[in-house]
C-alpha cells in the first residue's frame, strides 16, 4: 500500500499543507493584532456563527473582527483543500483506487459542512 | 473573558506548548488545551471543544508538512482509515451538541483518565529502535483499523481531541506499521478528522475567534518547532509527566463538573 521512492503526492501535499495553513495563520493573527490595536469595540459585533458571506464582505472592509474569523474559516478548509490535491495527484498518478478514497472522504467532510451550513 | 494583549498571548502562549508537546509525542494537544481552557480560562467546555479542533487542525499542518517532506506518512493508508474516521467525527460532533456541560466534562475526563493510562503502560515498552531506513511492510487487519479509526473519529468529534493516542497504537501494533510511520501518518490524519467535525461545532457557534485564533496561531508555531526537535529528544520523561498532567486535569474536570451539576 506504500510507495517509499519518489513520490510526487507527498511533495504536492507538502507544499499545500505549508502555503495553506501558513495563509491562515498569517490571516489569523492579523485580525488579532488589529484587534488588540483599535480595540474589541471599534469593530460592530459579529454574530456566532457567522455565515462566511458576512465574513468575507466585511473582511474586505478591514474589518478586524471578521478577518480573524476568515483566518480561521480558512484553517478549517485547509484539511480539504489537502484532500483534493491527493485526490487529483492520485488521479494524475493513474492510481483510481486511491483517487476514489480521497474523493469518498472528501465527500463526508462536505457533507459535513452542508450540514453546518443549512 | 475580556480581550486584552496579555490573554491574547495567555492563548498564544498555551497553544505553543500544546502544539509542541503534540508533535513531539503524537498526542497530546487537545488532551491538553480544553482542560486548561476550562478550568484556567473559565471557557464554557463547549466552546473549549471548539478551539481546540481548531488547534487539533494547525498542529496537524503545522508539523505534517515537514513529516511529508521526509516521506513518513503513508497517506493511501491514511486516506483509506479516513473513510472510517470522518464517519465517526461528525457522529461524535453531533453528539456532543445534546450532551450538556457537566456530561461532555465527565466523558472527558474519563478519556484523559485511559489515555494517561496508556500513556504510561507504552512508556515501559521502550520505543521501538527507530531505523531511519524504513523498509517496505504490508499493512494488515485493515477491517479492525477501520473499526478503530472509525471509534477514533467518535471520540474526535465529540471530545476534540486529535485522536492520535488511538490511531498510532492502531497502526504501529494492530496493522504492522513501523512506528514513525504511525505517527507521521496520524499527525497527517488528525487534522481530516478534526476539519470533519470542527465545522459542526462552527454551526453551532462553538467556535470562537477570540478564543481559537490566537490558541491556533500559539499551535500552528509550537507544532512546527516541535517537529524538528521530535528526532533529538526523548519522551519518556516527556510521556511521564504529560500523564501527570492529565490525571490532575481529570480529577479537576470532574470535581468542577460535580460542583456545577452534571446535568447543566
Amino acid at each position: 500500500m506504500t510507495r517509499l521512492s519518489e513520490d510526487k503526492a507527498q511533495t504536492a501535499i507538502a507544499a499545500v499543507l505549508r502555503y495553506g495553513s501558513l495563509v491562515s495563520t498569517l490571516v489569523m493573527a492579523l485580525g488579532l493584532v488589529m484587534l488588540l490595536i483599535r480595540g474589541l469595540s471599534a469593530y460592530p459585533p459579529l454574530e456566532s456563527p457567522a455565515p462566511v458571506g458576512v465574513v468575507v464582505a466585511r473582511a474586505l472592509r478591514f474589518d478586524a473582527l471578521a478577518i480573524s474569523e476568515l483566518g480561521l474559516i480558512l484553517l478549517l478548509l485547509t484539511p480539504i483543500l489537502r484532500i483534493v490535491v491527493a485526490a487529483t495527484t492520485f488521479g494524475l498518478e493513474r492510481d483510481h483506487k486511491y483517487m476514489f478514497i480521497a474523493l469518498g472522504v472528501l465527500v463526508v467532510v462536505v457533507l459535513s459542512i452542508g450540514y453546518a451550513m443549512g | 473573558m475580556d480581550f486584552t494583549w496579555t490573554k491574547v498571548l495567555e492563548l498564544a502562549l498555551l497553544g505553543v506548548v500544546a502544539g509542541g508537546i503534540g508533535s513531539m509525542t503524537g498526542i497530546g494537544g487537545g488532551l491538553i488545551i480544553t482542560p486548561v481552557l476550562t478550568l484556567v480560562f473559565g471557557v464554557p467546555i463547549h466552546h473549549a471543544i471548539g478551539a481546540s479542533l481548531c488547534c487539533v487542525i494547525a498542529t496537524s499542518s503545522g508539523a505534517a508538512a515537514s513529516y511529508i517532506e521526509h516521506r513518513l506518512s503513508d497517506i493511501r493508508l491514511g486516506m483509506t482509515l479516513e473513510l472510517a474516521t470522518t464517519v465517526g467525527a461528525v457522529t461524535g460532533s453531533l453528539i456532543a451538541g445534546i450532551l450538556s456541560r457537566g456530561m461532555l466534562a465527565v466523558a472527558f475526563a474519563l478519556f484523559l483518565i485511559v489515555a494517561a493510562g496508556v500513556m504510561l503502560r507504552r512508556r515501559s515498552t521502550a520505543d521501538p529502535p527507530g531505523s531511519e531506513e524504513i523498509g517496505t511492510y504490508k499493512v494488515r487487519r485493515l477491517p479492525l483499523g477501520l473499526m478503530g479509526s472509525g471509534g477514533a473519529g467518535v471520540i474526535s468529534g465529540l471530545l476534540g481531541v486529535g485522536g492520535g493516542i488511538i490511531k498510532v497504537p492502531l497502526m504501529y501494533l494492530v496493522m504492522g506499521v513501523p512506528f514513525k510511520v504511525a505517527t507521521a501518518t496520524s499527525n497527517f490524519m488528525i487534522g481530516v478528522t478534526a476539519a470533519a467535525s470542527a465545522f459542526i461545532y462552527y454551526s453551532r457557534g462553538d467556535v470562537r475567534p477570540l478564543i481559537a485564533a490566537p490558541a491556533a496561531v500559539g499551535v500552528f508555531f509550537g507544532a512546527a518547532l516541535g517537529s524538528r526537535l521530535m528526532r533529538k529528544v526523548r519522551s519518556g520523561r516527556l510521556v511521564l509527566l504529560l500523564s501527570c498532567i492529565m490525571f490532575y486535569f481529570a480529577a479537576m474536570m470532574i470535581w468542577k463538573a460535580y460542583q456545577e451539576g452534571f446535568f447543566r
